[in-house]
């Protein structure tokens, strides 16, 4: 019988990742210094996110991932920029909608991802999301009877990244499960 | 379910890498399988049981207590 292939990561997919966890950290600072929350947390959570898409990309080449992250990024960004400019409120609006085109990208290319999974990578992932979905729910109604106790109102870009974090968690959890 | 995927791919010398190819699935999905981690949907039994050219009974057969 042959030998299972257990494919150690070699140099060049480490680099990978490494760059990725980097970019990952980067950009967890510029949202963690946007919404106002710990800076080390939003890097430590943009560098594990990095490291899984990183890990993710030395296992399957990507497709569109490059220049969707670099669509991202920049409408995510340069609406920051364009709202310092000397605007009208209705121009403001449009300045402020602007990322939400990157982040439909982001949604259709998930949903591609998706599409490309076997039947237990689907399983994986919809446990994943359920974990996450779950785990918000909990954050935001256990929040809400803090916030009766007199805890100040959240950023809702936190829970953008509490859900994040727990979808991260499922998806390690389920990838556990099923090794 | 208990499955004899593992038995029936060593009996053809083929890696779970290749196994997954032919099937068109992860080869985690594979190891899972044959671990008995995981039981496949009916149609991707009847991938292997066509690709083993057996029948999905020759594959997989219920655990002890399963009707």
């Amino acid at each position: 019988m042959k030998t299972e292939e257990v494919r150690s990561l070699g140099s060049e997919e480490i680099r990978t990742i490494i760059m990725t966890a980097i970019t990952g950290g980067a950009f967890g600072l510029l949202y963690g210094y946007g919404f106002e929350f710990s800076l080390w947390l939003g890097v430590l959570i943009g560098a594990l996110f990095g490291a899984a898409i990183g890990f993710r990309i030395t296992k399957k080449p990507p497709r569109m991932e490059y220049p969707m992250a670099t669509f991202l990024l920049l409408t995510s960004f340069g609406y920051s920029y364009l709202l310092d400019q000397d605007l009208s409120q209705a121009q403001q609006y449009w300045a402020a909608a602007l990322p939400l085109i990157g982040w439909t990208v982001l949604v259709i290319s998930i949903g591609w991802a998706i599409a490309s999974l076997d039947e237990m990578q689907r399983r994986i992932q919809t446990e994943a999301i359920a974990i996450g979905f779950a785990g918000t729910a909990i954050f935001v109604g256990g929040y809400a009877l803090f916030q009766f106790a007199g805890l100040g109102d959240v950023n809702v870009g936190l829970v953008l990244l509490v859900m994040s974090g727990f979808w991260l968690a499922g998806k390690l959890w389920t990838l556990w499960r099923y090794r | 379910m208990k499955s004899r995927l593992k038995i029936l791919r060593a009996e053809r010398d083929w890696s779970q890498a290749q196994l997954a190819e032919a099937l068109g699935v992860s080869r985690q999905t594979i190891n899972a399988i044959e671990t008995g981690k995981y039981d496949p949907s009916l149609p991707l039994a009847f991938k292997m049981a066509k690709l083993f050219k057996c029948s999905i009974e020759d594959v997989f057969t219920p655990d002890d207590g399963e009707t």
